[in-house]
């Protein structure tokens, strides 16, 4: 590959992997890809640009309306200006996978929502620290309400299971339950919705917790986990899987590693090398990672510069499997090609059907359109998306066939634009389409 | 994979080019078969073609009895009396011991001193003492006092894991531990006896996918409804406009197993909208005889009655259950989730007695572990382990079927004591319902595997 191409087709993956998609814009700017790299890692100026979503003409009231919180949020991905903490965020989403099925409490979502956007390029100890005390957490997984009199284990279990060491990582049942007593003392009052801590509530006794031995506080319990030598390469691989679908090479894990310890558990260094690192930018000429639901869509409204004005998101990103604050369970969602199922592709290609909705009127288009203008029309509308051999080949025999010997008046109105509107959803759905 | 796939394939492969000459199978190639198919399948079935098998005379020299059994287990799947199996998952961790309630258990009433179900109000079971359904189960009591139902409590695994991810990820596999690839145990069935061009042969009635649908070979369509399964693009006149190109792309060979895992699945979805093509204008399909709750489980059911009822060729589905992980105040979301679970499972049975399907069905229900038997200060139940397995079905040899540990003795983490390796279940249910040979589908079954599951036809 040519350096200026490959130049181009890391910066195509970078805000793909890194952001939700380019815009058209993005695509021919004068940035280098090491520029670009820095721009995410060091967001300045507004955080969001174009018009506001509105709804039935209406703007969004995610804490009112049904479904509005995840309209709210899809809206941050397509406008945002910070590509990365757009995504770290939604990352962290994924990691503390905290859901509102449970919950139940918009408010306390979005409150959850905002500590994890605070934090998205920050410091995961102070994360950590932050979503032992988060309200929605602590009822997702039962904090509140855990007394020295009958710890609960829930979130004891996860938070060594999922968010700090991984499954039998270095940890053992005999650490989650005293794990649990060390975090006892949490309080909910449900009529006033206010969160506490009884100290009188707390177990104050002296807990054995993953080799280490001490009259331990929930907070302790934190850098007791971030402290075991099974965290920091545990946490970097986690990382780095929301970039890649591939297993990261050993010596970057060791990089990773270093970079987190040595900075007091930072996340921005380890983002930096993995953004800058060849590893993500393997097999450039065919994109190997299948794209989130929430990537998919928001990517395909940045793609053609669509802004939201209707809530049909919400139900078609829950039919493809990704609604944004409900994650199936507290391990989040399974990534790659467990996204891919017969019903959740149909949704996909009727995602971006609806998107294609009145863009072309009978008539609109002209007699004379040549085949190939017709397929670098609707290239541009769709962003310019990459696709392979295959489908380049399929498309430029589709828009030759699909027209010929339409000449009648009646044809050419009506087909004409009929080929740009498959084309278009093609590039917006095909198969290529599905992959970043 | 076992290596039997060579031979199944090379069978499969016979079969296609004999050519329609028909022989009956020479005994001598069923040499070999003691113990195999004591239920589903036996040497004597295949001696008597009673389960169609056709097998083309070329193809006979170089195959193994295996190849041989295994390509009738596949022609079977062609039969339009192939047994089905029905994968009812309750998500979060079922609490087994309020939906069997061991009345007769001394600690029962200890251990549950906040959420225990009171004896008075429980169901009992008229054939064994001691135990009682959870009050909310009247449509399931039903079934069992007509004896469709075996019930198992206490299956699980040796030194179970606790967590939804790993525990569930292990019954779906049917490996407990690290699986080497995603298939799952239900997908890896349908590689044995399935087809390579048949999505419908195993339905998930849902959006997402089901990952013990998983097969290396075999592919599986999610269906939520099946007369909503069409493609359409505003404007565009005809799919016919549109559907080439899609099909077109999915053949399309890719480098990398991401692009290629798409292209196959769009194949799947445009074959899976091609077959449901019976299905798509039923604007109203015919009511029930007792008609499904209205809700998303009662709803599954009804549509996958449906799907059967249409004869699509399907060996398996899936259909999952959420809600059932009672942290907290479980009294009465574990009420009403029992109430959904009974009185669809009630329905369903008279949905499939009257689309005659119910001799072939056979619904196993189950959950990725139980709940501590000791309620918590939440007003709910930890995980636990130990779970209670359901199978209904006119073949389910109705009764409880595998020991109960009682809650005398816990375990070190005082959870209910494994009497029975949930394996054991699957190994039997492939034997003896689906006729596939256990080892093909599961690397390692435990010893003393098969269990009095079913009873005879």
């Amino acid at each position: 590959m040519a350096g200026a191409t490959r130049e181009a087709a890391m910066i195509e993956r970078l805000w793909w992997r890194a952001g939700f998609g380019p815009r058209p814009r993005d695509l021919r700017g004068k940035r280098t890809h090491a520029d670009l790299v820095h721009e995410f890692l060091h967001p300045r100026g507004a955080t969001l640009e174009g018009p506001e979503p509105r709804v039935d003409g209406r703007p969004l009231s995610p804490a009112n309306q049904y479904g509005q919180d995840v309209l709210w949020w899809l809206d941050r991905m397509v406008r945002g200006r910070h590509p990365l903490v757009e995504r770290m965020t939604f990352n962290w989403h994924d990691h503390w996978a905290t859901s509102n099925d449970k919950v139940g409490d918009v408010k306390l979502m979005m409150r959850q929502q905002r500590t994890l956007r605070r934090y998205a390029l920050g410091n995961f100890r102070t994360l950590a620290r932050a979503m032992v005390r988060d309200g929605a957490m602590q009822i997702w997984l039962d904090l509140a309400g855990s007394s020295d009199e009958a710890p609960n284990e829930n979130f004891a279990r996860e938070f060594f299971e999922l968010f700090t060491l991984g499954a039998n990582n270095g940890y053992t049942e005999k650490d989650i339950r005293e794990a649990a007593r060390a975090l006892t003392g949490f309080t909910f009052d449900y009529d006033s919705k206010r969160f506490g801590f009884d100290p009188k509530q707390h177990d104050g006794g002296t807990k054995h917790i993953l080799g280490r031995r001490g009259r331990f506080g929930p907070l302790d319990v934190v850098d007791l986990a971030l402290e075991n030598r099974h965290h920091a390469p545990y946490l970097c691989k986690q990382v780095w899987g929301y970039f890649s679908p591939r297993t990261p090479p050993p010596r970057l894990v060791k990089q990773l590693v270093s970079a987190y310890t040595q900075s007091g558990y930072e996340i921005a260094p380890v983002l930096s090398l993995i953004l800058s690192d060849g590893a993500l930018y393997a097999d450039l000429e065919e994109p190997d990672m299948i794209k989130p639901p929430v990537v998919y869509v928001a990517g395909m409204l940045r793609q053609t510069g669509t802004y939201i004005t209707t809530d049909d998101w919400v139900w078609m990103l829950d039919q493809m499997g990704q609604r944004p604050f409900y994650p199936p369970n507290v391990s989040g969602w399974e990534q790659n090609e467990a996204w891919l199922s017969t019903s959740a592709l149909r949704m996909r290609f009727q995602a971006a059907a609806s998107l294609l909705h009145d863009a072309i009127e009978d008539g609109a288009i002209p007699a004379d359109r040549s085949p190939e203008q017709a397929l670098e029309h609707s290239r541009t509308y769709a962003g310019e998306p990459w696709t392979s051999k295959a489908t380049s080949s399929a498309l430029a025999s589709y828009s030759r066939l699909s027209v010929a010997g339409r000449d009648e008046k009646w044809e050419v109105k009506h087909y004409w634009p009929e080929r740009e509107r498959v084309l278009r959803q093609v590039l917006l759905a095909g198969p290529d389409a599905q992959v970043c | 994979m076992p290596r039997g796939c060579s031979d199944w394939h090379g069978t499969r492969a016979a079969l296609r080019n004999g050519g329609g000459r028909l022989v009956p199978i020479p005994e001598r190639a069923l040499d070999g078969l003691p113990e195999f198919g004591r239920g589903g399948l036996s040497r004597r079935d295949l001696l008597a073609g009673g389960v169609g098998l056709l097998l083309a005379a070329n193809g006979m020299p170089g195959l193994t009895t295996r190849g041989v059994l295994e390509a009738a287990a596949a022609q079977a799947a062609d039969a339009p009396d192939a047994p089905i199996l029905v994968s009812l998952y309750l998500d979060g961790g079922n609490d087994g011991l309020n939906t069997l309630v061991p009345l007769g258990d001394a600690r029962y009433a200890e251990l549950r001193s906040r959420i225990g179900v009171d004896p008075a109000t429980a169901l009992p079971l008229g054939d064994t003492p001691g135990f009682g359904w959870h009050p909310s189960l009247a449509g399931l009591r039903e079934l069992y006092d007509a004896g469709k139902v075996a019930v198992l409590p206490a299956v699980d695994y040796g030194h179970p894991d606790q967590s939804h991810f790993n525990s569930g990820g292990y019954w779906r596999s049917g490996i407990v531990g690290p699986a080497p690839d995603r298939t799952g145990w239900l997908g890896r069935t349908l590689d044995a006896v399935g087809t390579r061009d048949n999505p419908l042969q195993g339905i998930h009635v849902g959006w997402g996918q089901d990952p013990s649908l998983n097969g290396k070979h075999a592919p599986v369509a999610s269906v939520s409804s099946p007369s909503d399964f069409g493609f359409y693009i505003p404007d565009v006149w005809d799919e016919k406009a549109f559907l080439p190109t899609y099909r077109r792309l999915s053949r399309a060979r890719a480098k990398h197993p991401s692009l290629a895992a798409v292209r196959r699945m769009y194949g799947n979805t445009i074959e899976t909208h091609d077959r449901l093509a019976p299905l798509a204008g039923e604007e109203k399909p015919a009511p029930p005889p007792i008609a499904y709750p209205d809700t998303d489980l009662g709803k599954a059911l009804g549509n996958l009655g449906r799907l059967l009822g249409a004869g699509f060729g399907t060996r398996i589905a899936t259909v999952s259950s959420g809600g059932f992980d009672t942290h907290d105040a479980q009294a009465t979301a574990h009420a009403d989730l029992l109430q959904d679970l009974g009185d669809s499972l009630r329905a369903w049975q008279a949905d499939l007695d009257a689309r005659g399907l119910s001799p072939r069905v056979l619904t196993m229900i189950w959950s990725e572990f139980g709940r501590r038997p000791e309620d918590n200060d939440s007003g709910g139940t930890d995980h636990g382990a130990g779970g209670l397995l359901l199978l209904v079905g006119n073949r389910a040899n109705g009764g409880v079927r595998s020991e109960f540990p009682g809650l005398t003795r816990l375990d070190d983490d005082e959870n209910l004591v494994v009497t029975t390796d949930f394996r054991s279940v699957y190994a039997t249910l492939l034997e003896d319902w689906l006729g596939v040979e256990a080892a093909r589908v599961l690397p390692r079954v435990p010893g003393g595997s098969h269990l009095p599951l079913l009873r005879a036809a």
